[in-house]
């Protein structure tokens, strides 16, 4: 078990270690995250519409698409040089490789979704402070949920023709439940709502992240078996 | 023609038939519906109408498209 | 079975299938009475219902013939699963398709966000990723595994798209909902109705084995083809 969760620390600890190097991931991330913030701006007349009624919405569509962009880049580095092939001709078990995968895009997304929270904070005057424990609790349970599933369909969508562009299409319909409990527990806590009113949404994200973990790191080893 | 092509074109010609059959009833149940349309339900007839050919429609072209699918492979393995 | 017997036991029962279904058909025009509060849109649901109901069922075996195919690796089993999954897009589709028109009659739009629509339109689209999926890999032997791990998850998914769907009905109630399915129909409604379950399950049975067949024959091809090759 200890040699288990070092052969994680190890994978996870290289992947992060990459990523603060080139700071790639991130930095198109976070550029995203502020520009589609800006876009926004544009499309809604903030005159009619108060922010805490659609906030919750387009919090979690902007953590969705952002985290389109960073999950889709997982294998991308390995598989140019082929050092993909060795992480799995190491004695290193798949799940392990698969968790370690899926924790580095958990800690560069949760990063990302925190980013969102506070451009929309900072930019539509969005008050989240009465609940900011809690909101991150959700969100973190959200991106959990997707860094999962993510991480098993970008291993799939990296092997065909079409790329990434076969992602959304493959994680989209498994995520509609991630993002109606995420919206649904937000906008309760945005509103000012006790806590009581989103218990049930939060246990279901958990069900859901633990269900999308297990079956990561259950159905990855038919995904890169070659 | 093998048996096969032959039992394709029967299920083709059977579904063929059968919405045939559906688009005539489309004429025969007006009728009634006269009555009916002077409650004021004269519209859900082509709701129905519509959907009960879509459906048969869809089948359809699945069976066709098996059926086409079925003796290209027949043929290829023919020769 | 031999793949000869499949071929045939496909057609009769397409046949068989096609022919009920036409039964059905006469029987929803002419034979079944009218319902009092929906008027004529409620016959749309003797081919909405059955529709859900295979496509429910060929995904079903779909997910459950690709779990066991990356259990026992046996080539059949994908051929079985992809038979299905096709099946199962066809059924939705109608299903999908049939739904708004009666939703446009009984709720006054063509689409409401209900559970079941909403549950059967993500469905379609899992199934669409598990074509895509299935036709741009270039090695397809990681094709089938990567498909049937789609359909894998899209099944255990289903109970948290359910529950959710549902959940997000209860935050935003509809105006009009008219429930097609009471508990009690009058006994020429329900007779019409199960007809109808079983044409289209016996129609989606013999359809099954026909394209099931027509896997069979391309492997057939394929070995042939690389023999002749070698």
């Amino acid at each position: 078990m200890r040699n288990y969760l070092r052969q994680i620390g190890t994978i996870l600890w290289k992947d992060l270690l990459v990523e603060f190097r080139t700071r790639e991931r991130l930095i198109t991330m976070g550029a995203f995250v502020v520009l589609v913030a800006i876009l926004f701006n544009y499309a809604i007349d903030w005159v009619r519409v108060s922010p805490e009624d659609i906030a919750s919405g387009l919090v979690w569509m902007t953590i969705m698409f952002a985290g389109l962009l960073g999950v889709g880049r997982t294998f991308h580095l390995e598989a140019e040089d082929g050092a993909f092939q060795g992480i799995l001709l190491s004695p290193v078990p798949k799940d392990a490789i698969f968790l370690a995968k899926a924790l580095a895009n958990f800690v560069f997304l949760y990063i990302v979704a925190l980013l969102v929270v506070a451009v929309f904070m900072f930019f539509f005057g969005l008050e989240v402070s009465r609940n900011f424990g809690m909101l991150a609790i959700v969100i973190g349970l959200g991106v959990l949920a997707f860094v999962a599933l993510g991480t098993l369909f970008t291993a799939v969508s990296t092997g065909t023709r079409m790329g990434d562009t076969l992602l959304p299409v493959l994680i989209f319909p498994l995520l509609a439940p991630v993002v109606i409990y995420g919206t649904g527990a937000t906008s309760q806590f945005l509103a000012g709502r006790p806590l009581t009113e989103a218990e049930g949404s939060i246990k279901m994200l958990a069900a859901i992240a633990l269900m999308a973990f297990f079956l990561g790191s259950l159905l990855f080893r038919f995904v890169v078996e070659d | 023609m093998n048996r096969n092509q032959i039992l394709c074109s029967l299920v083709t010609g059977i579904s063929f038939l059968i919405g045939t059959i559906t688009l005539s009833a489309q004429e025969i149940s007006e009728l009634p519906g006269a009555q009916l349309a002077t409650q004021g339900l004269g519209r859900p007839y082509w709701h129905v109408f519509i959907a009960y050919a879509i459906a048969i429609g869809i089948v359809f072209f699945w069976v066709v498209s098996i059926g086409r699918r079925l003796s290209q492979i027949e043929k290829k393995i023919g020769n | 079975m031999s793949s000869k017997k499949i071929l045939l036991a496909g057609t009769v029962l397409a046949m068989i299938g096609l022919v009920w279904l036409g039964a059905v058909y006469w029987m929803s025009f002419f034979w079944v009475s009218t319902e009092v509060t929906q008027g004529i849109a409620q016959r749309i649901m003797y081919v909405h219902v059955p529709a859900a109901w295979t496509s429910f069922l060929a995904f079903g075996l779909a997910a459950l013939f690709s779990a066991v195919y990356l259990w026992l690796r046996d080539e059949r089993l994908d051929r079985a699963a992809v038979s299905a999954a096709e099946g199962g897009m066809v059924f939705a589709t109608i299903m999908l398709t049939t739904g708004p028109l009666w939703g446009k009659i009984a709720w006054g739009t063509y689409w409401t966000w209900e559970p079941r629509l909403t549950l059967t339109l993500l469905l379609w689209f899992i199934f669409l990723g598990y074509f895509l999926v299935r036709s741009s890999t270039e090695n397809p032997e990681r094709g089938k595994r990567h498909a049937a791990v789609v359909a894998i998850v899209g099944a255990l998914d289903i109970p948290f798209i359910h529950l959710s769907v549902i959940w997000f009905r209860s935050l935003h109630p509809e105006p009009v909902v008219i429930k097609a399915e009471g508990p009690t129909l009058p006994g020429d409604m329900l007779t019409t109705l199960l007809m109808s379950f079983g044409a289209f399950t016996v129609l989606f049975l013999g359809l099954f084995l026909l394209r099931y067949s027509l896997e069979n024959l391309r492997s057939e091809l394929d070995t042939r083809s690389r023999h002749a090759s070698v």
